[in-house]
């Protein structure tokens, strides 16, 4: 099943001074495609995840949505991030607005939807999180789990075309984050394009249909999901996973 | 690195400040001054607003005191109404800088004639005379100073009487303090044998404490009190001065003492300790 | 002895001119603090801009501005440059200089200590540079500031003192005229003015002190 090309990357450099960070990285990601991203820390999963929604500037190299080239100089961010839903590892919310508040910022004021329209939403997200009881709560009043959950629904309020998850999971508390892992689980099903960096390898076994391996800035190996986790083909790929299991058999 | 930044920030601003100052006294006014406070139909003039009873505010909010009086009297005689005078309330510390701007035409606020004021403004003759004063007890009064050897005497700190006692009569023990009232009340307490201050404010202190004399009401250096007017503005100056020698022809000066000083004073003073008339000192 | 003290405060038309100084104080704090508080959001945004030139201008003008007493500033304002204007608009733009540099240094510090995700996921929802800051930056950072911002403004209000020097007549000039005026034959009557004052301080005051006390409670809990 040969699905359109959603977001593709090509040759992407990306540096920090003299520091290689991305080294020629070719993505393709296709539409309901999930992808995740997994390398050792520091490898540039985060970076290449900031530099496809144009928070980081990069050197050289071709980004394109939707077969538009979103890596030119005169790119209007604020219009390509609309289709770009983003989760971040710290809990990202607005503090000084409530939950639906925080949910509503985009809806309104980037894309100047109606009230009633985006509340409507809003709210029916909010309920298959679980969270509509405390849309009128300040941030500081939730948990960190909830707080990730309220933060990808505020990313997919926007309706985006993809969802980029940055380690959202990696600063909570250990029982907080099977919820969070449940509504990406969830989105996944329901067909939503994603990327996500990981380091949950049980969720990334399960959620991912295409995993990526990425060391030193470059793409080591790229594969189906299963295989990848039975069958890895590059030695750093092997070492990389064994690491995991040490540590899950050591509990 | 920040203190480099504080040092660049000051020179920048001195600059500043000192082109402004050159630019002011570049665009001083070339109009004859008699003619632009004619034009006006009134004259600007600097007087305090809380220093009785010189200048002074009354419960009504109108400029009264000794110097508010004979400035009425200028307006009178140049404009031909007293009432054609604008006071301009202003502050011991900004005195120089009324005129320097020429906010004010005329200073009349206590005005105490000094080498280092007249570097900035002109003054015209005087019209007041301030000295040092001894106010004691009535029965033991001290009429001349020579009476306080072995006695304690009261001072301020800081004032002209500290240091002339200092420097004239060393052997006298001097007790000092930094607030007039304690000074006053150090006197009624019997710390001292007299107290040492100016001698206009002694007179107004010794009228509303009865049992207390100005003893000695005139002593050391006198200093003289004057209009001035911004510096170079010769044509005030000279009208100031004849209006001042005209106004001695007819005792003005004492005319406003009785309306003014008197009250605060009492009888027991002679005009002639404090005012100063036809701009010259008799 | 005594209610010939107080009898001061309502002899003549002395509380209509109390009163009126009084106004005249709060006008000049008032204005000042409101161009204060909207051109400072402004500079301390400005200030922590990527550009060191722009920085560096705006440490400046901060650096002149704490250097220079007030006093001087008034006077250069007031008598060097010779504006023809009044005193208290003079007094104004004077207190409104000053307010901005400082108001502009809290919201830098303020702006500076917001974590740096905070604009990113602002960034991230698609807001535009305009956006970020009036929606996410400028609401928190007023939170952030509103202790040191009060602080100013009261210190701003104690300093109109000053502005007599200019010939501005405000509330403590008036009082002060009063007592004078009264004092040797009513020797109580500072006490009795300088009271009703710091009454009328109060009264203007604490509306704002409790307000500033209600805002903080409700933004911290």
């Amino acid at each position: 099943m040969e699905k359109d090309i959603l977001l593709e990357i090509k040759q992407l450099h990306k540096s920090y001074d003299d520091r290689t960070v991305l080294d020629g990285i070719d993505l393709q990601v296709h539409k309901g495609e999930v992808v995740v991203i997994l390398g050792p820390s520091g490898c540039g999963k985060s970076t290449l995840l900031r530099c496809i929604n144009g928070l980081e500037p990069i050197q050289s190299g071709e980004i394109s949505l939707d077969g538009q080239s979103i890596s030119s100089a005169g790119t209007q961010w604020h219009l390509v991030r609309q289709k770009i839903g983003m989760v971040f590892q710290s809990y990202d919310l607005f503090p000084h607005i409530t939950i639906l508040e925080n949910i509503l910022l985009g809806p309104l004021k980037v894309q100047k939807r109606s009230r009633e329209e985006a509340r409507r939403q809003a709210e029916t997200l909010l309920e298959r999180i679980g969270l509509l009881d405390r849309k009128n709560a300040y941030p500081r009043q939730l948990s960190g789990g909830q707080k990730q959950r309220v933060a990808i629904v505020r990313a997919l309020c926007m309706n985006p075309e993809v969802m980029l998850f940055d380690e959202v999971t990696a600063a909570l508390d250990p029982e907080m984050v099977r919820e969070v892992l449940d509504v990406m689980l969830g989105l996944a099903k329901q067909g939503m394009t994603m990327v996500i960096v990981t380091h949950e390898m049980g969720f990334a076994r399960a959620v991912a249909d295409k995993v990526v391996f990425i060391d030193e800035g470059k793409i080591v190996e790229e594969s189906n999901a299963e295989l990848f986790f039975t069958d890895p083909k590059t030695d750093r790929a092997k070492q990389f996973l064994n690491i995991f299991n040490f540590d899950e058999e050591k509990g | 690195m920040k203190k480099t930044g504080r040092i660049l920030a000051a020179m920048l601003a001195v600059v500043l400040a000192l082109g402004t100052f050159a630019g002011c006294s570049q665009q001083g006014t070339q109009k004859s001054s008699l003619e632009t406070i004619k034009q006006n139909g009134k004259i600007k003039v600097g007087v305090f607003s809380d220093k009785p009873p010189f200048g002074y505010v009354d419960a009504q909010g109108k400029n009264q005191g000794f110097d508010v009086y004979i400035a009425k009297r200028f307006a009178k005689d140049l404009l031909g109404d007293e009432n054609k005078v604008e006071f301009v309330l202003v502050e011991a510390a900004s005195r120089v800088e009324y005129l320097q701007s020429g906010k004010v035409d005329l200073i009349m606020a206590n005005f105490t004639v000094t080498d280092e004021r007249k570097e900035k403004v002109d003054f015209a003759n005087p019209y007041m005379k301030v000295a040092l004063g001894v106010v004691s007890p009535d029965g033991s009064q001290i009429t001349d100073v020579s009476q306080l050897k072995g006695k304690k005497l009261i001072v301020n700190k800081g004032t002209t009487a500290e240091t002339y006692f200092t420097k004239n009569y060393p052997d006298i023990e001097l007790l000092k303090y930094d607030q007039n009232t304690e000074a006053f009340q150090a006197l009624k307490d019997g710390r001292g044998a007299a107290l040492a201050h100016d001698n206009t404010l002694l007179f107004a202190w010794a009228r509303e404490n009865s049992g207390y004399t100005v003893g000695v009401s005139s002593l050391g250096e006198q200093d003289t009190i004057a209009p001035a007017v911004k510096k170079g503005d010769k044509e005030l100056l000279d009208w100031v001065n004849n209006e001042l020698t005209a106004l001695g022809k007819e005792n003005f000066i004492h005319e406003a003492y009785d309306a003014t000083l008197k009250p605060a004073y009492g009888d027991s003073i002679s005009a002639d300790d404090v005012v100063i008339e036809g701009g010259k000192i008799q | 002895m005594a209610s010939s003290g107080i009898n001061v405060i309502f002899e003549g038309s002395n509380l209509l001119r109390l009163l009126n100084g009084l106004l005249v104080t709060a006008r000049i704090a008032l204005v000042s603090v409101l161009i204060s508080g909207v051109l400072g959001i402004v500079l301390g945004i400005v200030m922590t801009s990527k550009w060191k030139a722009v920085r560096s201008v705006c440490r400046v003008y901060l650096e002149a501005v704490r250097i220079i007493p007030i006093l001087v500033w008034l006077f250069i304002f007031y008598f060097t440059l010779n504006l023809e204007l009044g005193g208290e608009v003079v007094s104004i733009m004077v207190f409104s200089l000053w307010g901005t540099a400082e108001m502009g240094d809290i919201v830098r510090g303020a702006v500076g200590s917001l974590p740096k995700h905070q604009r990113e996921s602002g960034a991230a929802l698609g807001l535009t540079n305009v956006q970020i800051y009036r929606y996410v930056i400028i609401p928190q950072t007023v939170r952030r500031l509103l202790p040191a911002a009060i602080n100013l403004a009261t210190r701003m209000i104690k300093t109109t003192s000053l502005v007599v020097l200019i010939g501005v007549v405000e509330v403590l000039k008036v009082g002060q005229q009063i007592i004078e005026r009264s004092i040797l034959e009513v020797p109580t009557a500072s006490f009795w003015i300088y009271g009703f004052i710091f009454l009328l301080y109060f009264a203007v005051c604490y509306p704002v002190s409790l307000l500033s006390k209600r805002l903080e409670r409700k933004w911290q809990s």
